[in-house]
């Protein structure tokens, strides 16, 4: 059985610079304490990113990868795409039009997944009951 | 005798639409950059479109030259002085109100002739010709035209014109003769329009040179330029005088660095332009754009960023030899400027 974790959609503040960073960083250190953690960052209200707050996502994402899980961004404006590709970080995130779309991407598979018919190494090594039976 | 005014001012086209009673009200269409620079000003590959044109002026050996710039951009005087080498323009109220009083005032001195331009577009065509097409035709005005349609550059009578008339007249008297202009045509209606004249000039797609050694080829150095020996120049590409590229940098794919810039450690610039004066940083990607100092515009997405970090990008110190430039005319009339055919003078401050 297949279960989803919870995606965490978090919204940034319009202004991404050293001062707003370190408060934004507050909000999001606990969410990046569990194991596996899944964040979206919806960038929709960002109007301005600085350096300061690129080495803030970067260290965001470090530290999700690190409980081996994810950060992903969401509704980059235009003006934040630029200086993504400026300090040549717009490859380290992946990047997605909306929330839910980012959202959809964490989950492999949905919950109501279908459950393969009989053990997992049948597949392998046959019916294997059926011939400790003949057997 | 020929004479010559170059205008930094709004679009004649605006002026045509125009009637008198409202001459007040002329729009600015934004050929600038961001800060509000004429494209026709900014420095490109060594000099502005501005100083070319006077400098091919002076050296055609045309008789008197008058440069104005219109009031409108009096935000960024001290760029467009700077822009003008060879002598700074004169700042009046409205530059295309006092162009008839300077063409009577050529007429007065014996110049029968004067080719009035907005600078703005870059154009290569042959000046001499087209006065002597001018000549030809017996018309008192004659306009250029290329495929796209009228380019602000006039040549006049003199005699033709006369003070206290309507702002323009002379220059849209509707039996104008129309001047084909076959060369090189840039308009510089916008930015992307710049990057489009360096690549063509670095590429040798027009006559348009930069300023400086071409020291391998496809890369051009203007005079006091530095490139650490770990970086890396790739052609076509030009670094203007007094800049300096930093180790492990890359400038390619018909980049300019414009003078007095610095292009910090690691950096790479791709198909782009980096203003005078200008600071880039350390480790980043500048491609398809156009730097001025704290701005920056992606053409690929045609977004402007104001980016207020230092570290990112900001303004180089200005050198003081050009801080301290400033334009000897105070702000009224045209002031004169005449080349060494000359054999008229003007007093100071003599009203033109």
């Amino acid at each position: 059985m297949l279960i989803s974790r919870p995606v965490v959609i978090l919204q940034m503040p319009v202004q991404l610079n050293l001062e707003s960073a370190r408060t934004f960083w507050q909000e999001l250190e606990p969410l990046l304490e569990c194991h596996r953690p899944r964040v979206v960052l919806d960038c929709s209200q960002v109007t301005y990113i600085d350096g300061a707050g690129v080495e803030m996502l970067l260290h965001s994402l470090e530290e999700a990868m690190k409980r081996d899980g994810d950060l992903k961004l969401a509704a980059v404006s235009p003006e934040s795409e630029v200086m993504l590709e400026l300090m040549r970080v717009d490859r380290v995130f992946e990047v997605f039009k909306t929330s839910e779309e980012a959202a959809r991407s964490f989950g492999a598979a949905p919950v109501e997944a279908v459950v393969p018919e009989g053990p997992w190494y049948a597949p392998v090594f046959g019916d294997v009951e059926g011939l400790k039976q003949a057997g | 005798m020929l004479g010559a005014i170059a205008i930094v001012g709004p679009e004649a086209s605006e002026l045509e639409r125009v009637s008198p009673d409202t001459r007040s009200t002329r729009a600015v269409r934004s050929e600038r950059f961001g800060s509000g620079v004429p494209l026709a000003c900014l420095e490109v590959l060594g000099r502005s479109t501005l100083d070319r044109v006077v400098g091919e002026w002076r050296q055609i050996g045309v008789d008197a030259i008058t440069l104005l710039a219109d009031s409108c951009f009096a935000s960024v005087r001290e760029e467009i002085d700077q822009s003008a080498r060879e002598f700074p323009p004169t700042w009046v109220e409205d530059a295309w109100g006092s162009v008839p009083q300077i063409l009577k005032h050529y007429s007065e001195c014996g110049i029968d002739a004067a080719v009035v331009v907005r600078v703005a577009a870059h154009i290569e065509t042959d000046s001499v010709e087209a006065v002597r097409f001018h000549r030809e035709q017996g018309r008192p005005v004659t306009r250029a035209f290329d495929g796209e349609g009228s380019l602000d550059v006039w040549i006049v009578d003199t005699a033709s014109t006369g003070a206290g008339e309507d702002v323009g007249a002379p220059l849209f008297l509707e039996d104008s003769a129309r001047y084909s202009v076959d060369g090189y045509v840039n308009r510089l209606a916008d930015p992307s329009d710049l990057r489009r004249l360096v690549a063509d000039s670095l590429n040798s797609r027009c006559q348009l040179r930069p300023q400086g050694a071409e020291i391998r080829p496809g890369v051009w150095m203007g005079e006091g330029a530095e490139v650490d020996r770990r970086a890396r120049i790739v052609g076509p590409a030009f670094i203007g005088r007094q800049s300096k590229i930093e180790e492990q940098c890359l400038i390619t794919r018909s980049s300019n660095v414009e003078s007095n810039c610095q292009v910090d450690y690691g950096t790479v610039v791709e198909d782009s332009t980096i203003l005078p004066n200008t600071y880039v940083g350390i480790g980043l990607d500048v491609s398809h754009s156009i730097v001025n100092r704290t701005r920056l515009l992606n053409l690929e997405r045609n977004v402007t960023v104001d980016i207020g970090d230092p570290g990112i990008i900001r303004q180089n110190r200005i050198p003081q030899e050009v801080a301290t430039r400033q334009s000897p005319f105070p702000m009224g009339w045209g002031r004169v400027g005449f080349t060494q055919n000359a054999k008229i003078s003007l007093e100071e401050g003599q009203d033109v």
